[in-house]
């Protein structure tokens, strides 16, 4: 079951296999519990989200389209999305936005794989990550992973809004950028 | 048309691509993408890249009999699935009730106020029903009922993130427009209002989120 693709997985979950809504589970729970936990911070509404994220993706699963992204950002998405519902107050981060997301870890600890299955490069997302001013790298992972508003990030950051504001824009705009032209040079 | 132009759109396209945008920005910023193609495409763009942030996050190993209880929830909800039709109904049916309420009372006002209003006949005040499907799951997320042509109630009950949307009319003839916004909370929202062009066969109702992106939609097939 662990050399089965990801689209026959869910084409199988689909299908009401258990065998198949098994190993989707091993396959892909610590990536939607690590994402849960990281936003929710709570290890019980962690699970609470995590488990409400796999059964939403069995009853989406007959119509998932490969063409459309891959499996793992598309139950990512349905993670992040029910995460940030879940979230009622920010508590102060414990941790730095940076190396939560790895950019202090080298680039050949995940496995060939997994690289290939996420479908989107993530090394490629961390290196551009990399490369921006630090401010703007803390700013977009609070926002864009974390699900912070601007408020939010202005307040966790001790900068105005407006500041927060203009460094989320420009780390979006940067990463898409980055990752624009490496596509292009290829 | 929205009152952002191009620049003011391109400004908070990454604040729409995050979903940060909230209330009057958001509606406006929307209204823009639904009718700009260059602007829509930036959007879509920036959604691509903030949309694979999430994969950057950690992994970590659940508590201990995670995978069992999902797959034990799996099969207590798909029982529980089946039944589900019937209380929707009921509550599609109470949505309904209202809006027809509402139009009689319309009615009765114009027949006070004129002796010349047609009456319209009992067919064309039965609401049609229309199923609103997931866009990309293609699962029922609820029902729109549209009576008289004019009068739209719209609820949903699953797989819709809280949040506020447009409810979006695109006509048989190719135009839209937003008939008003709708709140969903806990997957659930109602909503009623009316559309000033009447809504015929072939008009979609669409829930359209803030990157533009119609979340939910159906298709008016029958009578109306
Ligand atoms: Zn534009």
């Amino acid at each position: 079951m662990w050399s089965v693709s990801d689209d026959a997985l869910v084409a199988g979950l689909a299908a009401g296999d258990e065998d198949a809504a098994s190993a989707f589970v091993q396959r892909f729970q610590r990536r939607v519990y690590g994402l849960a936990r990281t936003i929710v911070v709570d290890d019980r509404a962690a699970e609470d989200v995590a488990q409400e994220a796999f059964v939403r993706a069995w009853r989406h699963a007959d119509a998932f389209d490969h063409r459309r992204g891959s499996v793992v950002g598309w139950l990512l998405t349905i993670t992040r999305n029910l995460a940030i519902d879940a979230v009622r107050i920010r508590r102060p981060l414990a941790f730095d936005p940076a190396v939560l997301v790895g950019l202090d870890q080298p680039s050949g600890e995940r496995e060939p794989h997994e690289l290939v299955q996420l479908g989107v490069d993530t090394e490629r997302l961390r290196a551009a990550l990399a490369q921006l001013p630090e401010e703007q790298c803390r700013a977009i992972v609070l926002s864009g992973l974390l699900g912070y508003t601007a408020r939010e990030v202005g307040e966790a950051e001790h900068i105005p809004l407006g500041t927060a504001k203009t460094r989320i824009r420009a780390a979006l705009i940067r990463l898409r950028a980055a990752l624009v032209s490496e596509e292009t040079t290829e | 048309m929205s009152i952002f132009s191009c620049r003011e759109v391109r400004e908070l396209a990454p604040e729409l691509a995050l979903g940060l945008l909230g209330g009057t920005e958001r509606a406006e910023a929307i209204m823009h993408v639904d009718e700009c193609a260059r602007c829509q495409a930036l959007v879509l763009e920036l959604t691509e890249t903030a949309d694979a942030l999430p994969l950057l996050a950690p992994e970590l190993e659940p508590p201990a009999g995670f995978e069992h209880r999902v797959l034990s929830q799996i099969h207590s909800r798909r029982r529980w699935n089946r039944r589900r039709f019937v209380p929707t109904m009921a509550a599609v049916a109470a949505v309904a009730a209202v809006a027809i309420l509402s139009v009689t009372a319309v009615h009765v006002v114009e027949a006070n106020n004129s002796s010349s209003t047609v009456p319209r006949s009992a067919a064309a005040r039965a609401p049609v029903a229309v199923e609103m499907r997931d866009t990309v799951a293609g699962v029922s997320a609820g029902w729109a009922y549209v009576t008289g042509g004019h009068s739209v109630a719209v609820t949903v009950d699953y797989g819709v993130s809280s949040g506020r949307y447009h409810v979006q009319l695109t006509r048989a003839d190719g135009g839209a427009q937003s008939l008003g916004t709708m709140t969903v909370n806990g997957n659930r929202g109602s909503w009623t209002g009316r559309s000033a062009r009447t809504i015929t066969r072939g008009s979609t109702l669409a829930l359209v989120d803030a990157a533009g992106r119609a979340v939910c939609h159906g298709t008016v097939t029958t009578g109306a």
